[in-house]
């Protein structure tokens, strides 16, 4: 049986008065879940769906809609690289690639010690500084191979 | 009301009516893939492009709202390269398998492509691959790379059902279509979606690969499944019956119909039906012709005084049929003249919807038919009268659609209990073993008449193929019963 915090529970149900609709406090539901346990689960969904009083497939349409939303449980360092327009025209596409190849993981696998998770993502509303990576909810800019480097030994590092 | 141009017709429309109703209305043909008349504007697919004299820009007929004087047209250049564009990002990832689809025939893209086909596309990325034979349970079977994200599906268990098991998961070029986990998609009304689906995303279980649809005919009738009566149409060929559609009644089924009305064309088809009349004899049974055997029930019905017959009829038949029937109950001078009801205790159930507990298309009608002859007999004269051994014959003008009278067995247990029993039915039934003679029945799409709904509406059916070509109607079977012979060509 899945199970929430009562804190966590109550936040949900006070995010669902303050907006119009409840359908708005999806995504706030959805990071309650993500919070406790690193990702949300088939059960947490239903749960939610208990919860909330809203059809399964609607908070489910929004889970799998936003890149942010972890499908599974992710390693200790979540690398999640934008591949949207302005990252892919800078080249974030081959950015993952060299990650990937790196780290020998597919996109959206983590790595066989559980340390890094590697995801393609969609706009991190930081065009401007493109090419853009996110590892868990730290943002790292203006990448290049030689950075990612830099970034993945440091973070080998700290265990 | 107000006045609007549609590709150089002047038409007039009523206040609030969105341009592509007025396309329709205009008779000018419109290509949309979202739209649809029973549910709300999606305003999704793109192709409902139009050119509204005075505004920079196309527009969408589904979602812009005709104003007075409103000129608007689709026959420009610029629109059907705008339609013709839309239409190739919708087969980007289109698998194009319509040779293994069963939508092909009847499929919005096929019919769309065939205006406004690239037939060169210019798409160089390879498809996106998306999951092929989702099984959403006992009804319905998806293919997520076939659709086009029209969102028809899913207004459509919003709004109608409210059930809303459907949704458009991921996004962008990932997008798919689904059920959460693909749990089933199972309420009463969800072959509806296979209707509504413009393509072969979603297909109906029951229905899958049984025929290609340019193979068959289709005639409109009345859905027999309930007093409700939706407006529907069977599909058939000389194979046989295949597939029932709702068919668009804006007062009684609006565009949809039930799940359970999805069945009601399989006991016509030739391997469930009643081919000969069977005649219980000393020495076994007798197959006999459908009108010979009611002839011989004429002789029998000749040794019994008036009062000694009784008649059970289910809400089954037509109008024409009841009317008919009384005739000769007339000429036979009993009054003793019954109505089975099945399932009383479900009867004046209703779903909110279309469903109704009353499983018999036409009991109004024979409420008035019995009314008209003032036969107010009740059920427990017919228990009194069969246990005393006052009622000698019994004819049953059995339902059609079995299923739905659970207490089949018990009944003609009951009506055995006269010395002799005739069964008029369209289909054999396990509990008419024993019975003293079985005569064939025509199936509601065998015959013309009418029905009368729940609400006293009559509406009519119409004859289509016939399967069993000697079966009888009521009407033909109560004549020859009666002792008249059957006029050439009076058949109904
Ligand atoms: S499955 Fe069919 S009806 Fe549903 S969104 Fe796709 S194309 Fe439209
Ligand atoms: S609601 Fe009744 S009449 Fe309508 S399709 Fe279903 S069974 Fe037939
Ligand atoms: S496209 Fe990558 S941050 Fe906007
Ligand atoms: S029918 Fe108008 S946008 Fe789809």
């Amino acid at each position: 049986m899945f199970q929430l915090a009562n804190e966590r529970v109550e936040k949900i149900k006070s995010e669902m008065q303050r907006y119009e609709t409840k359908q708005s406090a999806i995504i706030p539901a959805l990071y309650q879940v993500q919070e406790q346990y690193g990702w949300v689960s088939k059960e947490a969904l239903d749960f939610l769906a208990d919860l909330m009083e809203i059809p399964v497939a609607e908070i489910r349409e929004v889970f799998t809609f936003y890149t942010m939303f972890n499908q599974k449980p992710t390693g200790k360092f979540h690398l999640q690289v934008c591949t949207n327009i302005s990252c892919s025209m800078a080249g974030g596409r081959e950015l993952t690639d060299y990650i990937c190849k790196k780290l020998n993981v597919k996109p959206g696998d983590t790595t066989a010690d559980g340390k890094f998770s590697v995801s393609k993502v969609e706009c991190l509303g930081s065009c401007d500084t493109a090419p853009v990576m996110q590892n868990n909810f730290e943002y790292h800019e203006n990448l290049n191979e030689a950075k990612i480097d830099q970034i993945i030994e440091s973070l080998q590092k700290l265990n | 009301m107000l006045k609007c141009t549609v590709n150089g017709k002047e038409i007039e429309v009523a206040e609030g009516t969105m341009v592509i109703e007025a396309f329709k209305q205009a008779g000018e043909d419109i290509a949309h893939y979202c739209w649809h008349p029973g549910l709300s504007v999606a305003g999704v697919c793109r192709l409902c492009m139009i050119e509204v004299e005075g505004a920079p820009r196309l527009m969408i007929a589904c979602n812009t709202q005709v104003t007075e004087g409103m000129v608007v047209s689709n026959n420009s250049a610029k629109v059907q390269e705008a339609v013709k564009w839309g239409l190739d990002f919708h087969l980007i990832n289109h698998p194009l398998d319509c040779p293994i689809c069963d939508q092909a025939g009847e499929c919005g893209l096929q019919d769309q492509y065939m205006k406004f086909g690239q037939y060169d596309p210019e798409m160089a990325e390879r498809k996106v691959k998306k999951r092929k034979v989702v099984d959403l349970g006992r009804k319905i079977v998806l293919d997520t790379e076939r659709c086009i994200l029209c969102s028809r599906c899913v207004r459509f268990t919003d709004e109608v059902t409210k059930t809303s098991e459907l949704g458009i998961f991921n996004r962008g070029d990932r997008s798919e279509i689904g059920t959460h986990e693909d749990k089933p998609l199972d309420n009463d009304y969800a072959v509806n979606v296979v209707d509504i689906c413009p393509v072969g995303a979603l297909t109906s279980k029951d229905f899958r690969f049984k025929q290609r649809v340019w193979y068959l005919d289709n005639d409109s009738t009345v859905c027999n499944g309930c007093s409700t009566g939706c407006n529907v149409n069977v599909y058939y060929n000389e194979k046989g019956y295949f597939r029932v559609k709702p068919e668009h009644n804006k007062d009684i089924n609006d565009y949809w119909m039930c799940d359970k009305g999805r069945n009601i064309f399989k006991h016509v088809n030739k391997e469930n039906r009643l081919l000969k009349a069977i005649k219980k004899t000393e020495a076994g049974t007798q197959m006999m012709a459908p009108g010979a055997a009611a002839k011989d029930v004429a002789s029998l019905i000749k040794n019994y005084s008036s009062d000694q017959v009784a008649v059970v009829f289910t809400g089954q038949y037509t109008n024409e049929e009841y009317e008919d029937a009384m005739m000769y109950i007339d000429k036979l001078g009993t009054k003793k003249v019954y109505h089975w009801v099945n399932n009383s205790e479900s009867f004046d159930d209703f779903d909110g919807i279309l469903l109704r507990g009353d499983k018999n298309p036409n009991t109004a009608g024979l409420i008035k038919a019995l009314e008209a002859k003032s036969l107010n007999s009740t059920w427990e004269q017919l228990e009194a009268e069969l246990n005393s051994g006052a009622i000698k014959l019994v004819i049953l003008a059995g339902p059609e659609l079995q299923e739905y009278f659970p207490d089949i067995q018990e009944k003609i247990q009951l009506f055995s209990k006269a010395e002799n029993l005739v069964v008029l039915s369209s289909n054999p039934n396990p509990a008419y073993r024993d019975v003293d003679y079985l005569i064939p029945m025509k199936t509601f799409v065998e015959k013309k008449g009418s029905f009368t709904n729940f609400a006293g509406t009559v509406q009519k059916i119409q004859k289509m193929r016939l399967v069993v070509s000697q079966a009888l109607s009521l009407g033909e079977a109560m004549q020859l019963m009666a002792g008249d012979e059957l006029q050439i060509g009076a058949s109904l």
